[in-house]
């Protein structure tokens, strides 16, 4: 192509793409324009106080409006379906991985190319799909379940979506390929074969997550402390809620370390004087890391407990089996995770004393998992009738998933199993056992609850929604436990290529993965059949309200 | 006592007595075998019948120096019976040699060497590689340990 055909392509493309921007802004501004009229007839002088009013309480279906209100509704939609992009992006990378390690040797995606989606799949997924989940679920349940008093802090709330989005964007746009571990002196390497050429962009962007993440657990914490209704009790609200407060207080004690290690990453870039020179050593960052990188984990997990509690009481009609030994235990597990990341430095070299102290705490943040999944257990017990509906489907195979993984991660902790396998896809299959069958089923389970609500009383068809239930349960299982068998026996995780000897678990994973990509494709097609479908129930979802009609249907037909 | 609270203790209690059972285990086992944790560079921590290896880690290969001067790369010749020690430093980024058969695990750190000591027992060709991210082509940082009788 002659420069002057690129010139006009390139003016043609600019041109749309200014079109589109305007027109978006325009949108927006005249919106905004009658919006603000609105308020002032009213009386109000702002504008997004008077709307949040107006909306107060009501069902919130999703509309291109969400941008312009910023009442908690709003806020959690947003985040809900921003992270539910995310999640089909990073699977969409992850399906790639999978596809390119068909063959012991790198032939369909190159090594740079690989390392660059590893590092996005595992960023994308944890920042931007699990907390954002976890928060856009708190926004959107709180205000309904715990009746709030006021709804103020939306203009807050929005920048720090803003902020969150953006870093996520902005980490997509860097191509880093540090992996999300972002040791130095690897990830000082601004190069294509090291950390990406535009690795400083990722530092910067990681940042702008934690600023906006921090921002939102503030509020968050704020609304469920301060403006829930007098008559709900802090010992009366869902087990959900105790799970946002566990989960976020968990966030904000332990995200400061790596907000500071990042920005004494950043320094490094011009003037490296904090991880890589003759008296210091990169395991400093290691430590910081982890002191958050162990608690992002809990993070993804404990807030899906709560929604799973809320699902198996609606399902089965029946009170939690022990509201206490549910609520302590999550609060256990927070005080407890904080006390275990050492064990993912286990062979660091950093003394047998810490290999002693790390693996046997380890072994005590077990019980209280183990106590959340025997209460699950039991409320199912005691209930009389369990109706199997799509999510709780989703719940019962999370709690299978969770025993699995978790025995799995047990394992890890003697340190005779973590010499082994520590660094191979035995860990791998650890957490995807748990992430694919916990944070995702779960976060699948709640969006079809709330189905009816986001779409204004449609309904998804239940057989879809069954197959996608069992392909991605069956992918899962696939996928992990080929992991789990290959990495027992010494198979690396994080490469681009691998022995050959490995090539059976690889292939078998590869299925499984496939197979879970091809569910969330029926998902995608069964949302968008109906969405198409005219409403035929109330918008009244059973997790947040109490009517008469909406008890018996589990929000699909 | 009421029974929820009596199946409440009995569980908790089965789960602990569980966990404490392989705590047990685990704390026997690090004690047993100190030599064979990875551990900061320290001569006279090294076994008295160890032979050293002195181990470089750098983007993308593993680089083995032996008691006698010489040097091989990607591949470690040990003799079934002995004991050794590997000595392992990095040159660039962090490193970790996994030798999944003998369960030995080391990070190679920059500034930071380590020691781990190990016995093969069976003579044979066994597999190690890295298993800390370390770049375009850390995949292909691995080899084989020959191990001869």
């Amino acid at each position: 192509m002659s420069t002057t055909e690129l010139l006009i392509l390139a003016s043609v493309i600019g041109s749309l793409v200014a079109i589109l921007v305007f027109a978006i802004y325009y949108l927006a501004v005249s919106k905004s324009e009658s919006m603000s009229l609105t308020a002032k007839e009213e009386g109000y002088t702002d504008s997004n106080a008077y709307w949040r009013e107006q909306l107060y309480g009501k069902p919130r279906p999703l509309s291109w409006s969400i941008f312009s209100y910023d009442d908690a509704k709003s806020i959690g939609l947003r985040y809900i379906f921003t992270s539910i992009l995310f999640l089909f992006i990073a699977g969409a990378f992850g399906v790639m991985m999978r596809v390119s390690l068909f063959d012991p040797n790198p032939v369909i995606i190159q090594p740079i190319i690989y390392n660059i989606l590893m590092t996005q799949h595992a960023t994308l997924m944890i920042y931007m799909f699990a907390i954002g989940a976890a928060l856009g679920f708190g926004y959107y349940l709180l205000p309904t379940q715990l009746r709030l008093k006021r709804d103020n802090m939306g203009h807050w709330s929005s920048v720090a979506y803003w902020l969150w989005v953006l870093g996520g964007t902005l980490f997509v746009i860097s191509r880093s390929s540090m992996r999300w571990y972002l040791y130095p002196p690897l990830s000082l390497q601004l190069l294509p074969t090291g950390a990406g050429t535009y690795n400083w962009l990722a530092i910067i962007a990681m940042e702008l997550i934690f600023i906006g993440v921090t921002m939102a657990a503030v509020i968050v914490l704020k609304v469920i402390f301060i403006d829930r209704a007098d008559d709900i009790p802090l010992s009366k609200m869902p087990v959900f809620a105790w799970a946002i407060v566990f989960t976020l207080i968990m966030l904000l004690s332990s995200d400061e370390p790596l907000m500071v290690g990042l920005g004494m990453l950043f320094y490094d870039f011009f003037n490296p004087v904090f991880f890589t020179t003759s008296t210091s050593t990169p395991l400093t960052f290691a430590v910081l890391f982890w002191f958050w990188g162990h608690p992002i984990v809990y993070i993804a997990v404990i807030p899906y407990f709560g929604l799973m509690y809320d699902i198996i009481t609606r399902f089965s009609k029946t009170p939690v089996y022990s509201y206490f030994s549910g609520v302590f235990s999550l609060g256990l597990l927070m005080i407890l995770s904080e006390l275990v990341w050492g064990h993912h430095l286990l062979n660091s070299g950093l003394g047998i004393d810490w290999v002693l102290f790390f693996t046997t705490a380890s072994f005590i943040v077990v019980i209280p998992s183990a106590l959340t999944v025997f209460n699950m257990i039991g409320t199912l017990w005691k209930a009389e009738k369990i109706r199997l509906t799509t999510p709780m489907l989703f719940v019962i195979n999370a709690i299978l998933d969770f025993i699995v993984g978790g025995v799995l991660g047990v394992m890890l902790a003697n340190q005779s199993v973590n010499e082994v396998a520590h660094g191979t896809y035995f860990v791998t299959g650890h957490f995807h056992f748990i992430f694919v069958g916990l944070t995702l089923g779960v976060t699948m389970a709640t969006f079809y609850l709330l189905y009816p609500t986001f779409s204004n009383g449609r309904v998804y068809d239940e057989r879809l929604a069954k197959w996608h239930f069992y392909i991605t349960a069956f992918g899962s299982m696939l996928m992990s436990v080929s992991w789990a068998i290959g990495g027992y026996l010494g198979m690396p995780r994080a490469v681009a290529g691998y022995f050959a000897q490995f090539q059976v678990y690889q292939d078998s994973a590869i299925i499984g993965g496939v197979i879970i990509g091809i569910g969330q494709l029926v998902f995608l097609y069964n949302i968008a059949k109906s969405w198409l479908a005219h409403p035929t129930t109330d918008p009244y979802n059973i997790l947040e309200y109490r009517t008469e009609t909406n008890q018996e249907i589990g929000g699909g037909e | 006592m009421n029974s929820k609270v009596k199946h409440e203790l009995i569980y908790s209690l089965v789960v602990i007595a569980i966990l404490l059972a392989v705590a047990v285990v685990n704390i026997n086992y690090i004690d047993g075998h100190k030599a064979n944790i990875a551990q900061p560079e320290n001569n006279s921590t090294v076994p008295a019948n160890s032979t050293i290896i002195h181990v470089t880690g750098y983007q993308w290969a593993w680089s083995f120096t032996y008691a006698n001067g010489t040097t091989s790369t990607d591949k470690l010749y040990v003799q079934a019976g002995h004991n050794y020690t590997l000595q392992v430093q990095s040159k660039d980024v962090i490193h970790d040699l996994l030798i999944p058969s003998l369960g030995l695990q080391v990070y190679a750190v920059p500034g930071h060497p380590n020691q781990v000591s190990f016995e093969p027992m069976k003579k044979g060709s066994y597999i190690f590689e890295c298993v800390e991210y370390c770049g375009q082509d850390h995949y292909l940082m691995r080899g084989y340990m020959e191990v001869s009788s």
